[in-house]
C-alpha cells in the first residue's frame, strides 16, 4: 500500500539522495581543485605542471572518429591492475590530471591499449652533450621482437591508414579516409604512407592533428597525490 | 498477501470469467475496452516507431560487431553495388562508418529508439489501465511519440557522421535532446494526468514503478544536460555521465520493465502477486540503491576513492531488491509454470524476468573489486549492458506487445509460428550475444591482467577477441535479426488486421495438446 504522498516523497527522496551523493558532494570536492604548482622551483604556471599544452583540434578528431570506445585515458594503480607494468605509464592517473580538458576522454573498454601517455618521452642525453628525445609508451614487453622501432608521426600515419600492416592481428579500422592522394611534387613526402611513381598518399589535417594529439598525451609528470611508481628503463641508459 | 482483493483487482485475469458477478466483469469489460481504444492510437504509434527502431540497431548492431574482426567489409550484395557502379560510393561509406561511430549510433538506436519508445508504449497502455482512465487527448501523446523519434534520428544520423559529445550513452547533439525532451514532456504529462484523475484509490505495484521512472527519467536526464553544457572540473563530467547511465538503465528502463512484469505475470495466470510486502521491500531498495550504484564504472579510475566505495556497498545491498523481485516472480509463477509452453507473454515475460535477476546479480559480482580488477574495461561490459537490455528489457517489452496489440487492432496474432520462431531465436540470439560478451571479455580481461613477457603484447589480447568475436556476428545478431524481420512482419500484419479473428487469444500451444 503506496499513499501517492508517500510515493512521490519517496522516489524524490531518491533521486536527492542519488543526485547529492554522486554529483553534489564531488563536485563541491574536485569544483576547487587547482592545477599543482611547483613553488620549490620557483615556477607557478599551469605550463609548467602541465609539460606540453593537448592539441584541442586533434582531440575533436579523437572524439569524432570515436577513438574512446576502445582506448581508455587513466591508468590504474598497480593493486588494480597491471596497467603500468605493461608500459602504459610511470603511475596512476587522477582527477588532477584532466582538470584541463572539457570532456575527459576517460573511456571504459580496452579493446585497444590505453592511450593516457602515447606521447611519454624521456630526454636522453648523447655523448656530444646534445639532449634527444626518446618514445617511452610501450604496449609489448621491451624484448618483444613487433615492438616498433620508433611510435612518431610516420608510424602513427602507416598505423591510422592500415593498422594491419603494423600488427597482423590488430582489430583497429583503417582511417583511409583521413588521407588523400596527391600528385608527386619535387619528390615523396616524408609523411607519405604509399606511393607510385607519380601519385602519393598523404595525411590530411584532420590526420596531422590526431597525430599531435596522440603525441601531446602525457601524464607522467610528477604529482604529489600520485607519485611514480616505475621509472622508464630507457631513463637508465 | 492480505488486501490482495483490493488492489490486485487490476491484474485479476480477464481470461476466465465468474459466474457469479457477470454484470459487474461486462461493465469492466467494457469500461477497459473503451480505455483500450482512448490508447490505441498513441500506443501503436510507439510500438511501431519501437519496432522500426529495433531493426535499424539491430542492423547496426550488426555492423558494429564484424567491424570489429573484419575492419574493411562493406554489408550488402556486392554484385549488385556492381550492377549500379556503386562500389566505390558504397567502399567510402561503409570506410567512414568505423566502429568508433556506428557503435554509438547502435546503442544510441537501441535504448532510446527501440527501449524507450517500446517502454513508453506500452506505460502508456499499463497506466491507462491501471488507473482506469481514458485518454482525452491522444494526438498529444502521439506528437510525444514523432518528437522524442525525431530526435532519435538526429542523434542516429549525427553520430554516424561524426559528431559525438564524448559521454557514454549521451553521445546526442543538443537539438537531438531538445527534440526528444519535448517529446518526452508530452508523453509524461499525460502519465501524470492520469495518475491524478485516477479511479483506483491506492495505486497497484506497477504504478509505483512506472511514476518513479517517469518522475526519475527527466531529472536525469535534465540535469545531466545542464551539468554536460556547464565548465565542469575535468572529471566531474565523468562522473555525471556514469550516473546518467546508471539511471537510465537501473531507474528509467529498469522500472518500466519490471512495471510490466508486475503487470503481466498474474494477469496471465490470473491469480495475484505473491507479496505485497516483499513489493514493497523490492521497489523502496530498488528506486534508492538504483540510484547509488552509479560510480562502479569508474572504480579504479581517477575520480574520489570514496564515490567508488559508497556504490559497491550499494551494488552489494543490491541483493535485496534482486532477491525480493526474484522471490515474487518465482513465488507467483509457482505451479504455473505450465502456462509458459502456451502463452506466448508469459513465455517472454518470465524469461525476460530470469534474465533480470541474472543481469542485476552479475552486477553485484562484478562491482567486487577483485572480480572488477579482471572484467573492468573489457567487453563483460557490454555483456551486462546487454543483458539487461535484450536480455531482460526486450523480453519483458515482447511480452507486453504480444498482450497488448490484439487488445487494440481487434484481432488476434496470425501465426503461432512466427511467435514460436521469434522467441527462440531472441532467445538463442541474445543469449548468444550475451554470452559471448561476458565469456569474451572474461578471457581478454584475464589476458589484460597477465604482462608476463610471453603474453603481454597486447596483440595476444586482440588474438582472443578475434576467436570470439565473428560467432558473436554470424551466430548472435544474425539469429537476433532474423527473429525480429519476422516479428516486425508479425507486427505489421497486425498493423494491417491481418490475423486471426478476435476473442480467443493465439497460443503458441493450444491447451490439452500436452507440452
Amino acid at each position: 500500500m503506496q499513499k501517492p504522498s508517500i510515493l512521490f516523497t519517496g522516489i524524490f527522496g531518491a533521486f536527492a539522495i542519488s543526485v547529492g551523493a554522486m554529483v553534489l558532494i564531488p563536485h563541491t570536492q574536485l569544483a576547487s581543485m587547482q592545477p599543482q604548482v611547483q613553488w620549490d622551483e620557483g615556477q607557478n604556471s599551469p605550463g609548467d605542471v602541465y609539460p606540453r599544452q593537448r592539441s584541442i583540434a586533434g582531440r575533436e578528431v579523437y572524439v569524432s572518429e570515436g577513438c574512446f570506445y576502445c582506448h581508455s585515458q587513466q591508468l590504474r594503480d598497480p593493486q588494480y591492475g597491471p596497467d603500468l607494468e605493461r608500459g602504459w605509464g610511470s603511475r596512476r592517473t587522477v582527477a588532477r590530471d584532466y582538470l584541463n580538458e572539457d570532456v575527459p576522454l576517460l573511456g571504459s573498454i580496452r579493446l585497444g591499449p590505453d592511450l593516457s601517455n602515447y606521447g611519454w618521452t624521456m630526454k636522453i642525453a648523447e655523448k656530444d652533450g646534445s639532449e634527444k628525445s626518446v618514445g617511452v609508451w610501450r604496449n609489448e614487453h621491451e624484448n618483444d621482437p613487433k615492438k616498433p622501432g620508433a611510435r612518431n608521426e610516420q608510424w602513427i600515419y602507416q598505423h591510422l591508414y592500415n593498422p594491419r600492416t603494423v600488427f597482423s592481428d590488430s582489430k583497429c579500422p583503417p582511417y583511409r579516409h583521413l588521407f588523400e592522394t596527391k600528385e608527386i611534387g619535387e619528390k615523396v613526402s616524408p609523411n607519405a604512407v604509399a606511393h607510385n611513381d607519380s601519385h602519393q598518399v598523404v595525411p590530411t589535417h584532420e590526420a596531422e592533428r590526431l597525430a599531435q594529439y596522440l603525441l601531446s598525451l602525457d601524464r607522467t609528470h610528477e604529482l604529489k597525490e600520485a607519485p611514480t611508481v616505475i621509472k622508464p628503463k630507457e631513463a637508465k641508459k | 498477501m492480505n488486501a490482495t482483493d483490493e488492489t490486485a483487482s487490476a491484474p485479476q485475469g480477464d481470461v476466465t470469467r465468474n459466474d457469479n458477478n457477470v454484470a459487474r466483469r461486462d461493465i469492466e469489460n467494457v469500461e477497459r475496452a473503451l480505455i483500450d481504444q482512448s490508447a490505441r492510437g498513441p500506443v501503436l504509434t510507439f510500438f511501431t516507431m519501437a519496432i522500426f527502431w529495433l531493426l535499424v540497431s539491430v542492423v547496426l548492431g550488426y555492423i558494429a560487431s564484424k567491424k570489429l574482426h573484419a575492419p574493411d567489409f562493406v554489408l550488402g550484395p556486392e554484385w549488385l553495388y556492381k550492377l549500379l557502379h556503386m562500389q566505390r560510393a558504397t567502399t567510402t561509406i561503409f570506410e567512414h562508418l568505423t566502429y568508433g561511430r556506428v557503435w554509438p549510433a547502435y546503442t544510441t538506436a537501441l535504448v532510446y529508439g527501440w527501449c524507450s519508445l517500446a517502454g513508453m508504449g506500452v506505460a502508456t497502455w499499463l497506466i491507462g489501465r491501471l488507473t482506469r482512465v481514458s485518454i482525452k487527448a491522444p494526438a498529444v501523446l502521439q506528437f510525444g511519440a514523432w518528437f522524442w523519434s525525431a530526435g532519435v534520428a538526429v542523434a542516429v544520423i549525427t553520430i554516424l557522421c561524426g559528431f559525438n559529445s564524448g559521454l557514454e550513452m549521451f553521445e546526442m547533439h543538443r537539438a537531438a535532446r531538445v527534440c526528444m525532451f519535448i517529446g518526452y514532456l508530452c508523453i509524461g504529462i499525460w502519465g501524470l494526468i492520469l495518475f491524478r484523475y485516477r479511479r483506483q484509490s491506492s495505486p497497484y505495484i506497477s504504478v509505483w514503478y512506472l511514476a518513479a521512472a517517469f518522475f526519475l527519467f527527466p531529472w536525469f536526464f535534465g540535469t545531466t544536460d545542464v551539468l554536460s553544457s556547464m565548465p565542469l572540473a575535468g572529471v566531474m563530467k565523468n562522473i555525471v555521465n556514469a550516473w546518467y547511465q546508471n539511471g537510465l538503465f537501473n531507474l528509467w528502463l529498469g522500472c518500466i520493465g519490471i512495471a510490466a512484469a508486475y503487470y503481466l505475470i498474474p494477469k496471465v495466470i490470473n491469480r495475484p502477486i505473491y507479496s505485497y510486502n516483499l513489493a514493497s521491500i523490492g521497489f523502496w531498495s530498488w528506486i534508492f540503491l538504483g540510484g547509488l550504484t552509479a560510480m562502479t564504472r569508474l572504480s579504479g579510475g581517477p575520480v574520489p576513492a570514496y564515490l567508488v566505495t559508497i556504490s559497491v556497498a550499494a551494488s552489494i545491498l543490491m541483493i535485496i531488491p534482486i532477491v525480493t523481485l526474484t522471490v515474487n516472480f518465482v513465488r507467483t509463477m509457482k505451479g504455473h509454470t505450465g502456462l509458459m509452453a502456451s502463452s506466448p507473454t508469459l513465455r517472454f515475460t518470465f524469461v525476460g524476468t530470469i534474465f533480470f535477476s541474472i543481469a542485476a546479480s552479475l552486477g553485484v559480482i562484478s562491482s567486487l573489486r577483485s572480480v572488477d580488477s579482471y572484467t573492468h574495461f573489457t567487453a563483460w561490459t557490454h555483456g551486462q549492458m546487454h543483458m539487461f537490455t535484450l536480455g531482460f528489457f526486450s523480453m519483458v517489452m515482447f511480452g507486453a506487445i504480444y498482450y497488448i496489440t490484439p487488445r487494440l487492432v481487434g484481432c488476434e496474432w496470425l501465426s503461432r509460428t512466427f511467435m514460436k520462431l521469434h522467441f527462440f531465436g531472441t532467445a538463442y540470439g541474445a543469449g548468444t550475444i550475451i554470452a559471448l560478451f561476458l565469456l569474451g571479455g572474461l578471457a581478454t580481461g584475464f589476458a589484460l591482467n597477465e604482462p608476463t613477457a610471453d603474453k603481454m603484447g597486447f596483440y595476444n589480447v586482440e588474438g582472443i577477441a578475434n576467436a570470439y568475436m565473428p560467432v558473436k556476428t554470424y551466430i548472435g545478431y544474425t539469429l537476433f535479426g532474423l527473429a525480429q524481420i519476422i516479428f516486425a512482419f508479425h507486427f505489421l500484419l497486425m498493423r494491417l488486421r491481418i490475423g486471426q479473428p478476435a476473442g480467443e487469444p493465439t497460443l503458441l500451444e493450444t491447451p490439452g495438446e500436452g507440452h
